[in-house]
């Protein structure tokens, strides 16, 4: 990616601005968008932090709430200020939290972020791996069965993948724990460096699951259509066989498509963490999100909906450039003004891809 | 054949790094579980592990709702519930009201800390008291005026209007010092201190709560040194269940049906309740200040709620849709001291509903199976929020129910945003079940119709609102549980509850169901309110281990 960096078409003071407008006006669309989606959205914040003990809690005390959450004023009127806030880089107080919007995001994300990371290399790798394979044994019992498995996983919804997992490794086998980061009971001075590698199989497996079809699939694709071009065919009739003609001619026109895949697919992936941490209370941003989206806390979705974002836009972008510099032809043809036709396609692809 | 080789042998090698993960896995494995087997090894484990749900998110700061009900684990309350709902002391060694109910003096005794050594005084109570009731949290404290310090020992809290339901703030209020709460922020709330029976360890967001025994506490000390509170899902729960790596797991009564090796079913009774709202007043074309319509012209015939209230098998609810975990609910307080028995009827009887219904005039004259009177038929919806499967069973059955006596009742599952517009002209499957009795109030009383989701059915009568007014006004607990009674069925046969007014037609009281270790012993359990989890925890200073 470094050398992609340094050997792509330069990334002018221009262009950099137009990427930071592009990500500027993407922010302010989500931003809308998501308070307009939860000013509609049926749950009320106050009937739903008051919960079960609905009858104790009398009307003056739910104006009590309403005014310490500020939701006694009308919706425009709290976004303005909202919006105002976040300007001067202060994002409200969570109200399920009771705790500042950032350090709430900040706490969660560094706990996800192994996750996400693992299951991210993991669905890169095993999908690439595997579609190198399946492409290279087009037809046979192996590409079929691999084809298979990953249109089931494709359909399979990660919770219920969660909960199988969940059953046969921790309950039925007891290989892996139950649930939460570290062990029941141990303070987090205790938990070695093993112990949260154990607690994090399970979840980043289960979250893995949600990558790894797409890139499977692609990379299988690509790998029938390089073996199929003059060059392979050249390759081939100087005697080169399959392992190092997969190897040396193919894996490397593979791997962009997988990449572009693997780089637009965060957003996916962090759609998926909500549903694989819930599964294993495993504390991070997935699970925030749960939880004040049940509660309807709009300080913290809104700045979960920004982080998320932003953290989707630098994926794209990185995907770009990968992809940029795995693919030697996009490279030649240089800039964004003339892109091959299969760069196009994988473009709109990976943004079918960026909706978590 | 041999160009495949190298990828074979490469196969190997994943497969190979594949066993070494295995391997390093079940190393883990073992490393845990030695571990574990070393903290819960010997007769008597020192650590108690429970999944009941319950993490406060915001925190464990009273003043804001933690332990409203269940225990507050760090903190002590003035007075706490006995197991049937009665009164007794705790941090405090006395109360009285005035004669005017206004001003309440509460005498607290002198030998209790805090957990960081400083004593618990009048003052630290007071000012628990007035920071709740401005904190805007999940205690209602809003009918106190002022508390004030009167001497070392004696706290006087003026209140608003006399009001004799402020005895459950003084239950569920835990006492917080002033002098690491004022001006804390929040900070207070992430590392609670208190005079209660558990000290503060660690709370790992989302995961788990560890509190360690308060051997300064003045009460009954914990049988455990540690306890520690799993926040998973049920799924996860049911997991750790299966497992061992939890000793108590509260679970939906749905998943309550398997066997766990080495734990038993507990099944606990509550007034976590079920029951239908019927609008109570004819369709005059009036709204609410919603702007919600309000009135039914079929359920504000009493005939009808008399009848429908009369034909349905509530054991038969009981039986099969809740698989045996509940008991049949008469009214909305079942089983606490200010419940009144007589409001208790023989029902699943179809010729008395159909005798009422005939002797208003519903009668089938189409026979279509469904009944008329004055060109109205005798249908009507009835709503639940969607996705609670449980009022859902309960609503298709009650449908069932109905229909021999000529009434047809239409089922929807609906978002609270709809029920919320239609609960003035529908019949709405609700849950109550509350520790106070306000919420007896809040259900009936005229002022309250249309109050957010209060007395949905507009049902007003001078007399009930009367005993519900004295109620409150009381400055004696009989008195007032007397009143209490009176509101549901008084000497004169006027009430809100199926022999009288039948204002709602109640269906079930559930049982919460939880799968304890057999040696586990959790003494006398508490009457639950609405609410599955947490509320066990009320009685967690007399839990033994047994074995």
């Amino acid at each position: 990616m470094a050398v992609g960096l340094l050997n792509g078409p330069p990334l002018t003071v221009g262009r950099l601005a137009g990427r930071l407008a592009r990500l500027l006006s993407l922010l302010v669309a989500v931003a809308i968008g998501t308070f307009v989606l939860l000013a509609a959205s049926p749950i009320d914040p106050i009937e739903a932090y008051v919960g079960a003990d609905s009858a104790s809690i009398g009307t003056e005390q739910r104006d009590q709430i309403a005014e310490r959450w500020g939701l006694d004023e009308p919706p425009l009127q709290r976004f303005t200020a909202w919006a105002g806030n976040v300007v001067t880089g202060d994002l409200g107080t969570s109200q399920v939290f009771n705790e500042p919007v950032i350090d709430v995001i900040a706490d969660r994300f560094m706990a996800s972020l192994s996750l996400l990371v693992l299951a991210w290399l993991l669905s890169g790798v095993l999908g690439f791996a595997l579609g190198l394979l399946a492409g290279a044994r087009r037809g046979t019992w192996l590409d079929r069965t691999l084809t298979w498995w990953a249109y089931t996983l494709a359909s399979a919804p990660t919770f219920w993948i969660g909960l199988l997992l969940l059953y046969v490794f921790s309950v039925s086998l007891q290989w892996t724990p139950v649930c939460c980061a570290g062990p029941i009971g141990a303070l987090p001075g205790e938990i070695s460096l093993l112990d949260r590698l154990h607690h994090l199989i399970l979840p980043a497996l289960t979250l893995s699951v949600v990558g790894i079809s797409p890139v499977l699939l692609h990379t299988r694709q690509s790998t029938i259509e390089t073996l199929a071009s003059d060059h392979v065919a050249f390759a081939r009739s100087r005697g080169e066989r399959l392992p190092g003609l997969v190897l040396h001619r193919v894996a490397r026109n593979a791997a962009a498509p997988a990449l572009m895949l693997q780089f637009a697919g965060v957003g996916e992936l962090i759609g998926g963490a909500v549903l694989a941490e819930q599964v294993f209370t495993y504390p991070g941003l997935g699970q925030a999100t749960t939880t004040a989206a049940m509660r309807q806390d709009i300080p913290l979705l809104l700045g979960i909906a920004l982080f998320t974002a932003i953290l989707v836009f630098i994926g794209n972008l990185l995907g770009d450039l990968a992809h940029r510099a795995v693919a030697p032809q996009t490279r030649e043809q240089g800039g964004d003004a003339s892109r091959s036709e299969s760069r196009g396609e994988l473009r709109d692809l990976a943004r079918e891809q960026v909706t978590p | 054949m041999t160009p495949r080789l190298p990828l074979a042998s490469r196969r190997n090698r994943l497969r190979r790094t594949g066993t070494a993960a295995v391997l390093a896995l079940a190393a883990s494995t073992l490393v845990a579980c030695s571990s574990d087997s070393e903290a819960t090894s010997g007769e008597k484990p020192t650590e108690l592990r429970l999944a009941i749900g319950g993490e406060s998110e915001e925190g464990y700061d009273p003043t804001t709702g933690w332990g409203r009900y269940g225990a507050p684990l760090f903190q002590s309350t003035l007075l706490t519930r006995t197991a049937d709902l009665g009164v007794e002391n705790d941090l405090a060694t006395d109360y009285s009201v005035s004669k005017d109910g206004l001003t309440w003096t509460v005498d607290i005794r002198t030998d209790a800390v805090f957990s960081d050594g400083e004593p618990v005084t009048s003052a630290d109570v007071a000012y628990t008291f007035n920071t709740a009731a401005k904190a805007g949290g999940l205690t209602d404290v809003t009918g106190l005026d002022e508390a004030v310090a009167i001497d070392e020992d004696t706290v006087e809290m003026r209140l608003v209007e006399p009001r004799s339901t402020f005895v459950n703030r003084l239950i569920s209020l835990g006492i917080v010092p002033e002098h690491a709460h004022a001006g804390q922020g929040d900070a207070y709330a992430q590392e609670p201190i208190g005079s209660g029976p558990f000290t503060f360890v660690d709370w790992q967001k989302g995961q788990q709560l560890i509190v360690e025994r308060n051997d300064d506490y003045y009460g009954t000390k914990p049988d455990f040194e540690r306890l520690v509170f799993v926040f998973t899902d049920e799924d996860a729960s049911l997991a750790a269940a299966r497992t061992g790596e939890v000793d108590l797991v509260a679970l939906p009564s749905s998943l309550a049906t398997d066997e766990i090796d080495g734990m038993e079913l507990e099944a606990v009774t509550s007034i976590d309740n079920r029951g239908m709202s019927l609008p109570a007043v004819a369709d005059e074309g009036k709204k609410s200040e919603s702007g919600a319509p309000i009135g039914n012209d079929v359920t504000s015939d009493v005939a009808v709620r008399r009848a429908i209230n009369l034909v349905i098998d509530r054991q038969g609810l009981v039986d099969g849709v809740l698989e045996g975990f509940g008991s049949p609910a008469t009214g909305p307080v079942d089983g606490a001291p200010w419940y009144e028995p007589r409001s208790a009827i023989d029902d699943n009887d179809p010729d008395g509903a159909v005798a009422e219904l005939e002797q208003a005039g519903w009668i089938d004259s189409d026979d279509d199976g469904v009944r008329e009177k004055d060109g109205v038929k005798a249908t009507f919806n009835l709503l639940y929020p969607a996705g609670d499967t449980l009022r859902q069973g309960l609503a298709l059955s009650v449908v069932d129910m109905v229909r021999p006596a000529g009434i047809e009742i239409t089922t929807e599952g609906v978002s609270w945003d709809e029920i919320d517009k239609r609960l003035h002209t529908d019949a709405v499957l609700f849950g109550w079940g509350s520790h106070d009795p306000t919420e007896m109030y809040n259900l009936y009383h005229s002022s309250m119709a249309g109050t957010d989701l209060f007395n949905a059915g507009f049902y007003s009568n001078e007399i009930v609102d009367e005993h519900l007014d004295a109620a409150l006004a009381a400055t004696d607990p009989e008195v007032a549980n007397q009143h209490w009674k009176d509101a549901q069925l008084d000497t004169d046969g006027n009430g809100f509850t199926a022999p009288a007014d039948a204002a709602w037609a109640w269906l079930v009281n559930l049982e919460h169901t939880y799968f304890v270790d057999q040696c586990l012993d959790l003494g006398e359990l508490h009457i639950e309110p609405h609410g599955h989890g947490w509320p066990i925890t009320s009685s967690l200073t007399q839990w033994r281990w047994d074995c």
